[in-house]
């Protein structure tokens, strides 16, 4: 059996285009990094703990799902947004939050 | 006699006495009257009784018992109301009407000196001796206490079991990596000159790792062989790291999968299109892939004819192909490991997914490459372990075979012959389809380079050029025009 090895016939690896390839791609990334601004926003404004909370879970599975190309100040001002607007809620009404229940 | 001066003697003891006894009284009295006047400022003229013993009365008891009652009613606690009963309870024990009135009236003094700066007065808290206390629960959000918070507590839970599941799901993924790429490793360096390019390196040399694209999406390049310009391999774990996805997961059961591209040289593949799968995933990718949507027109037919099993279907744009493509070898490979294939496709003109564009950006063919693709599902359904990457080694080996079975198999001329007419068909559908905007595509671009030269002549300061260069615009657009008009000409003959 011969080597089919070819050394001279070797090709580099080009990453794939991405002009298309977003759009096939997973889009939870994105969609929890604007969910999260939006309920961390809503939190902010109406002063509700829980849009906070979720604020802080929105981050964090954007974080989990994103992909290396990402580049990371997106995910850590979009955290840092949801943690001040978890603190700042707190600050302004020490109340624990209730249940809708 | 006698008797006269006993009697006598009796009485005159009995005056001795009586001034004794009144001379005894009058020491108490006067120092009685001196105290008296020491005290003449008034206030402490209540202290005293008509009782010439009331100093030595204990004072000191009714001060005791006052300062309890006097501190407990200030404090602001629950038990408030509750000690404050006892402490009224003990006064209605220890004094009558008299006593407590004397009480009153003998600590009011003392309250105002000792007790400065309190607020409440012992009257305050004897009137309420006749209301009936109700002791009322606390608001939660006036109570001190970390268990009103267990809404809290439970997101910080929440968060902290999500982030301690992207640790063990990440590792685990990682594992499971690095187990395929060893078991693998031999088999690729066998084969391949380069295994392992990230493409940052100035050299082509094998880095021999995995590039890590994500935390469940891992590639592996190799390059360096007869047939084909290189492979990708990417391994497509399951979200692990993502606490929702596994939730998802125990709904749908899902498997981690490895995809295998092989880029052909263009030389080393004849012209067909061929795919074998499952069912399912054939019909999606017969929906979903442009190339196999064009030539494969035909629904899925069982591989039962080759000896497949059932689950095993076969996409093909001409007969021959699929006869060719199923020699003994391949069928053993399908049959044995029919439950990891998801798809095998063999085609020379795969571009990928079909792109959805907008009506008027289709103006060219999307370009194909000479491609084999193979997508493989991991045993286990979402359960692997490290050990069940060995058994995907027997399908390297089938892609290896396949590459070089692809170099090898050749249409006869009649399949050609097919295969040319086929391609024919499709660049014509599509060059029908995009007529419209193609016309469009030519009509702007002709306008676009008529303005630019307007421009030109615009920007022009010279007016010796500007005039020459107007004329030779005007020249050129009189010779189309006639261009035009000898057409119009050349058609009306032929119809006649």
């Amino acid at each position: 059996m011969s080597d089919p090895r070819r050394p001279g016939k070797v090709t580099r690896y080009k990453p794939p285009v991405t002009e298309s390839n977003p759009a096939l791609e997973d889009p939870t990334p994105d969609y929890m990094n604007l969910l999260g601004m939006v309920f961390s926003m809503c939190g902010l404004m109406l002063k509700l703990k829980w849009c906070a909370w979720l604020a802080v879970f929105c981050s964090f599975i954007s974080f989990a799902n994103s992909r290396s190309s990402e580049d990371t100040k997106q995910m850590m001002s979009s955290f840092m947004l949801s943690i001040s607007a978890v603190v700042m809620s707190y600050l302004q009404n020490p109340q624990p939050m209730s249940p809708p229940w | 006699m006698c008797s006269d001066s006993l009697g006598v003697l009796n009485v005159k003891l009995k005056m001795k006495n009586l001034y004794i006894f009144i001379a005894v009284l009058f020491i108490p009295w006067s120092f009685s009257l001196a105290k008296y006047d020491e005290f003449e400022d008034g206030d402490d003229i209540m202290e005293y009784d008509d009782n010439d013993f009331a100093e030595f009365e204990d004072v000191s008891e009714d001060t005791v018992t006052e300062s309890p009652q006097r501190i407990i009613t200030t404090e602001d606690d629950e038990e408030e109301a509750t000690v404050e009963l006892e402490g009224q309870d003990e006064n209605q024990e220890d004094f009558d009407d008299a006593d407590t009135q004397e009480g009153d009236t003998e600590s009011e003094p003392y309250d105002d000196e000792e007790f400065e700066g309190y607020e409440e007065k012992p009257d305050a808290s004897h009137s309420k001796n006749k209301d009936p206390i109700t002791i009322v629960n606390v608001p939660a959000h006036l109570q001190n206490s970390w268990e009103s918070y267990y809404m809290e507590i439970l997101m910080v839970t929440g968060l902290l079991a999500y982030i301690m599941n992207y640790i063990i799901g990440k590792n685990k993924n990682n594992r499971l990596a690095h187990a395929w790429f060893n078991t693998h490793r031999e088999l690729l360096e066998s084969n391949f000159a380069l295994v392992g390019d990230d493409g940052t390196n100035k050299e082509a040399t094998s880095t021999g790792k995995l590039n890590q694209e994500n935390e469940h999406i891992y590639n592996l390049w190799c390059s360096g062989r007869v047939c084909c310009e290189g492979m990708l391999i990417q391994l497509k774990f399951l979200k692990r790291q993502d606490l929702l996805n596994v939730l998802a997961r125990m709904m749908r059961p899902a498997s981690d999968q490895v995809q295998i591209k092989v880029t052909m040289n263009d030389e080393d593949m004849d012209t067909y299109v061929f795919a074998v799968g499952t069912r399912k995933a054939l019909v999606r990718l017969q929906k979903e892939m442009q190339d196999l949507s064009e030539f494969c027109s035909d629904k899925p037919k069982s591989g039962a004819k080759y000896g497949l099993p059932d689950s095993l279907a076969i996409l093909s744009e001409m007969g021959e192909v699929t006869e060719g493509m199923m020699d003994a070898k391949m069928i053993h490979f399908l049959t044995h490991y029919a439950d990891k294939i998801d798809s095998v496709q063999f085609s020379d003109q795969f571009s990928g997914p079909k792109l959805m564009q907008e009506e008027g950006q289709l103006t060219k063919l999307p370009e194909t490459k000479k491609t084999l693709l193979f997508t493989f599902n991991v045993p286990g359904s979402g359960n692997t372990s490290p050990k069940d990457m060995e058994s995907l080694l027997p399908l390297m080996s089938m892609v290896i075979y396949s590459i070089d079975k692809a170099k090898k198999f050749r249409l006869n001329r009649e399949g050609k012959q097919k295969a040319d007419k086929n391609r024919a068909r499709v660049e014509e559908n599509f060059l029908k389809l995009t007529h419209v905007q193609r016309q469009e595509a030519a009509q702007s671009r002709r306008e676009e380079k008529k303005r630019a030269e307007k421009e030109r002549i615009m920007n022009e300061e010279d007016p010796e050029k500007q005039r020459r260069l107007e004329e030779a615009a005007l020249r050129r657009e009189q010779k189309k025009l006639e261009k035009k008009q000898m057409k119009m000409k050349q058609i009306k003959v032929k119809a006649m």
